[in-house]
């Protein structure tokens, strides 16, 4: 999928942020996908893509000799940086939309799909999405919000909390945080304060003992902040996701874990316990993070169905079904995002391939040796 | 558009850097006991515990728990609040919030309001000592007068939920006063924003077919008795026909008929009869379709002496009979048939969740008061169905006040509530205050009273600490098995497998 | 445990105040009342114990393990209740003092650029 692409640029000074369109008659979108040479109607819009290369004097922000522009969809919302960069903010015939707060963190997670960078661009993207979010659809059913550590941006993150709860007052909003930051009292008010019954703060907890989740997340004290930012969240009234990876680090106290949240936070909604990605940081540490799904499932099946025996609401993400032990299939969805997935050429043959969580592109770097289609008619409990 | 602030080093350290450096640890409150020969358990104050083995509990306590030597055990009771390496544990504040939550039935007080609506009864069970089998309703049954001042009592409940529940005597002998007491109180639950239920406890002999609309009408709960097979309810409960057991069965049938399967429930009262019969009573109650049974231990009060070695023969043979009907109903679970035993449920939840329990007779500080108030026929306020059974001999010492009489304050808050409240949690009684089951447990200042002459009791000798700590060993030595575990935990939500 | 006698149905022993204190005795004979008479008298810094069975006879090597085994545990449990008592006030006080906020952490953020929570 792509989600990124780059041309010559005219006149633009400032990034340009808008829906796209290849027809001029749709004078409410904001940019013109056009093959033409020029045409007037190009003064109807805030932008003019184009794959033609064109020499302008035009005075209209234009990025033209494109490659190739097949991946937009009408409707879709851009921005065009000053560079000549087009990244894709929002896919209309998605249902995996994200807004990506910003690539700053103040964790450093061994198995990091977006590693971080220590610049600040949370004006940049403040102003991307204030821009942004209006555009978006209003029967958007879901968007995540992830970063980096979305509340590093602070006030302008409660700002675009508030903004997505007027645009998008029927949309799910999924937003992926440390909750480091809600440790502190008065962060946790001000998004309870926003009062959105829709949001959900997903935030990981690695294990129920302080240096293993520290060590996991490369951050000293992370553990005591998050856990102190999930009760701080509940007092507020806020409704919390529990996510876990699962590898060599979380597995050995996985039971225990499971322990701890049902003890000390039976109020959170979900728990997902998530398949290693093998993106960015993971492939580095590999060593200290790789442990064969097939070889865990006991830790995952006495941690699962205790949560679930308690009536928790369980979650397995990122596992393929041959690789889970059956009375887990139950708890496992499909929730890589679609340009995310893939799947084997072994897979084809596999009965189950409609209902199984799939696998991460990225996952031929390195998965089970257990990856095999199943056959139906060998199953014993169907 | 984006300027570099600074480049920081993001160079990966490994898991011993994140360690805090501490020369020792600081213990949190905990208690411990043996629970076998090499197994002790170790509760700490909201009610978390670990099984481990003899001489654990001296070995943390004497700080001679390695952190690198016993490293899993270390951090087991670094994450379960036993230790801290902090002089005050930097995560206190969920300590703080898990034992306000296991406390948190006090919050809304009283919730129960027992209506002793008539004395009358048509049987003449020869462990009862309240009842009468009399037609004079002026004497014996609590009058409209009474029963609107025992509604305007349980209206000043802050408890925005509240249970009326009908009590005989035989309640059902008086279903035109219920029939008045519900609208009424339905009337006034409007006006004081109050969320009210009801409960009608009958043995269902005197049920008639006239009465079902209104039950059904107004969602009443049916909770019913059956004290086993025939043979055992019919001796238990003395009808000059000997019919107690088909009424009873024919009764059920026509309420989940009427009503539906989760309105209607039954209660075992235990005699010295049915100490025999554990088995016939589980095979009993499941024929009869239910899902869960109370094995109650016999009412002290029937049997109430001062006689230690006598109340501690009837505590070890009750024991042994809630043993065997257990593994019975443990047996029916694993062969796939759900049926919970209630009263171990009710330990079960304190022991594997981090929710209260609200269960009166299993409650520091006491339910009675707290949970529960009782409003005799006569007018007579009483702090819990026992006290009034005490009333019932002459001994008026839980009299809280009389209707129509007696202020909420007088009642909630004087100075007889302030004497049994000297006396009803545990953490603050000899013998309880380092008792490892202490959180699992409760106080009866009323049990206490009626079996050793006053409401601190003496635990060496108290049926309530004998029947409780040996029943709470057994439901962890059980546990130890997986599959036992597993059935525990259906019991505790109430789903089936 | 010193200067044991063992009599017919009784057992007389004494012990010393600085290993076993008020506290520990009291807290672990309160058991024994059940089936023995229990006598403690205190002279100087001993504790002088006086054990009666109310049955006929005592099995006294078996009564000092089981007494000796009680004495230890009262003892770690006496440490226990002493050394946790003021968290433990601390903890119920708190727990019962409802919407009291909490300190913010003394600990960093550690945000490379410098994020400020208290700033929000």
């Amino acid at each position: 999928m792509i989600l990124k692409t780059k041309g010559n640029t005219y006149d633009i000074d400032a990034p340009i942020i808008g829906r796209v369109t290849r027809f001029p008659e749709n004078i409410g979108y904001e940019i013109l996908i056009s093959e033409n040479i020029f045409s007037k109607d190009w003064y109807r819009f805030k932008a003019v893509l184009s794959t033609n290369k064109i020499i302008s004097s035009l005075e209209i922000p234009l990025i033209h000799s494109i490659k190739n522009l097949d991946h937009l969809n009408e409707g879709d919302i851009i921005i065009i940086n000053t560079d000549g960069i087009v990244n894709t903010i929002y896919r209309v015939n998605s249902n995996h939309n994200f807004l990506l707060f910003t690539e700053r963190c103040n964790s450093n997670c061994l198995m990091c799909s977006q590693p971080p960078k220590d610049r600040d661009d949370t004006e940049y993207f403040f102003n991307q999405y204030i821009q942004a979010i209006p555009l978006i659809p209003k029967d958007c059913l879901e968007i995540g919000i992830t970063g980096g550590e979305p509340t590093l941006l602070g006030n302008r993150f409660l700002k675009l909390l508030n903004q997505l709860k007027e645009q998008l007052p029927e949309t799910e909003i999924h937003c992926l945080t440390n909750g480091r930051s809600f440790a502190w009292e008065n962060v946790a008010q001000k998004v309870g304060e926003i009062d959105n019954k829709r949001l959900m703060l997903a935030i990981p907890l690695y294990a129920d003992v302080y240096h293993i989740h520290d060590y996991i997340v490369q951050a000293k004290d992370a553990f005591n902040q998050t856990v102190k930012g999930i009760y701080n969240l509940a007092k507020y009234g806020q409704r919390i996701e529990i996510r876990i990876v699962l590898h060599k680090q979380t597995i050995p106290r996985l039971a225990k874990l499971a322990k701890f949240i049902y003890k000390n936070m039976p109020f959170v909604e979900h728990i997902a316990f998530m398949g290693l990605e093998h993106e960015g940081y993971t492939s580095f540490n590999i060593d200290k993070l790789w442990i064969d799904p097939i070889d865990y499932q006991e830790e995952l099946n006495d941690a699962v169905t205790y949560l679930s025996d308690f009536g928790m609401n369980v979650s397995i993400y990122n596992a393929q079904l041959c690789t889970l032990s059956e009375n887990l299939w139950e708890y496992s969805r499909k929730s890589i995002s679609d340009w995310k997935n893939i799947y084997f050429d072994e897979c084809n043959k596999c009965d189950l391939l409609d209902q199984c969580g799939g696998m991460f592109a990225s996952g031929v770097k390195k998965y089970s040796n257990s990856i095999k289609a199943v056959s139906i008619s060998k199953l014993t409990n169907l | 558009m984006v300027s570099v602030i600074q480049k920081k080093n993001r160079k990966f350290k490994e898991i011993d850097y994140y360690k805090n450096e501490v020369s020792n640890y600081f213990l949190l409150p905990f208690r411990f006991q043996k629970i076998n020969f090499q197994k002790e358990i170790l509760v700490n104050e909201v009610g978390d515990f670990l099984i481990v083995p003899i001489g654990t509990a001296e070995k943390i306590i004497l700080k001679k728990i390695s952190k690198i030597d016993d490293e899993e055990l270390y951090f087991d009771l670094i994450s379960n609040f036993f230790i801290s390496e902090d002089p005050i544990p930097i995560l206190l504040n969920v300590l703080e919030a898990r034992y306000r939550t296991k406390k948190s039935f006090l919050e809304h007080f009283t919730a129960l309001h027992i209506f002793v609506i008539s004395l009358r009864c048509e049987h003449t069970c020869h462990y009862c000592q309240v009842s009468r089998v009399t037609e004079n309703k002026d004497q014996f049954d609590m009058s409209l007068y009474n029963i609107d001042e025992g509604i305007k009592i349980m209206m000043q409940s802050p408890n925005p939920y509240i249970t009326m529940e009908f009590q005989g005597g035989e309640a059902l002998l008086a279903f035109n006063n219920i029939e008045y007491a519900v609208k009424r109180a339905k009337e006034e639950a409007i006006l004081h924003q109050k969320n009210i239920t009801f409960v009608i406890c009958t043995n269902l002999a005197p049920l008639s077919d006239d009465m079902l609309p209104f039950i059904k009408e107004h969602n009443i709960m049916i909770s019913s008795s059956l004290d086993g097979p025939a043979f055992i309810h019919n001796q238990n409960r003395h009808r000059p026909q000997r019919n107690s057991y088909e009424l009873t069965i024919q009764g059920l049938e026509k309420c989940r008929e009427a009503l539906g399967e989760d309105n209607i429930s039954a209660l075992l009262t235990t005699t010295n009869l049915s100490l025999d019969y554990p088995g016939e009573i589980v095979d009993e109650y499941v024929q009869q379709g239910f899902r869960n049974i109370f094995l109650r231990p016999i009412s002290p009060y029937g049997f109430a002496t001062y006689n230690e070695k006598k109340n501690k023969y009837q505590t070890e043979k009750f024991l042994n009979f809630y043993k065997t009907a257990f593994d019975r109903i443990i047996d029916y679970n694993k062969k796939g048939y759900y049926i919970r035993e209630d009263y171990a449920t009710v330990i079960l939840k304190k022991i594997l969740t981090p929710f209260p329990v609200g269960y009166v007779d299993l409650q520091s500080p006491a339910g009675m008061i707290n949970n529960v108030i009782v409003f005799n026929y006569d007018g007579k306020i009483y702090a819990s169905d026992e006290a009034r059974m005490l009333a019932e001999m002459n001994d008026f010492t839980f009299q809280l006040g009389v209707l129509g009489q007696s202020s909420y304050n007088d009642i909630f808050y004087g100075e007889k509530a302030m004497d049994i409240a000297e006396n009803w949690t545990n953490e603050s009684l000899a013998g309880c205050s380092e008792c490892a089951f202490q959180a699992y447990c409760g106080a009866d200042p009323v049990l206490n009273y009626a079996t050793q002459g006053n409401m601190y009791g003496y635990r060496p000798t108290n049926v309530f600490c004998q029947k409780n700590m040996e029943i709470i060993r057994y439901l962890f030595n059980l546990m130890e098995d997986e599959s036992i575990e597993k059935i525990f935990r259906s019991w505790i939500t109430g789903h089936s497998e | 445990m010193k200067d044991i006698i063992k009599l017919n149905n009784e057992l007389h022993f004494s012990l010393n105040e600085e290993i076993y204190s008020e506290d520990v005795v009291y807290k672990c004979f309160y058991w024994y009342g059940a089936d023995f008479n229990i006598d403690i008298n205190k002279i100087d810094s001993m504790f002088l114990i006086n054990i009666t069975s109310k049955l006929d006879s005592i099995n006294h090597n078996e009564l000092l393990v089981k007494i000796k085994q009680d004495l230890i545990d009262f003892k770690l449990r006496d440490i226990v209740t002493k050394e946790t008592k003021n968290i433990r006030e601390l903890l119920i006080a708190k727990a019962f003092a409802h919407f009291e906020s909490d300190d913010n952490p003394l600990t960093e953020i550690s945000d490379p650029i410098g994020f400020d929570p208290t700033n929000f």
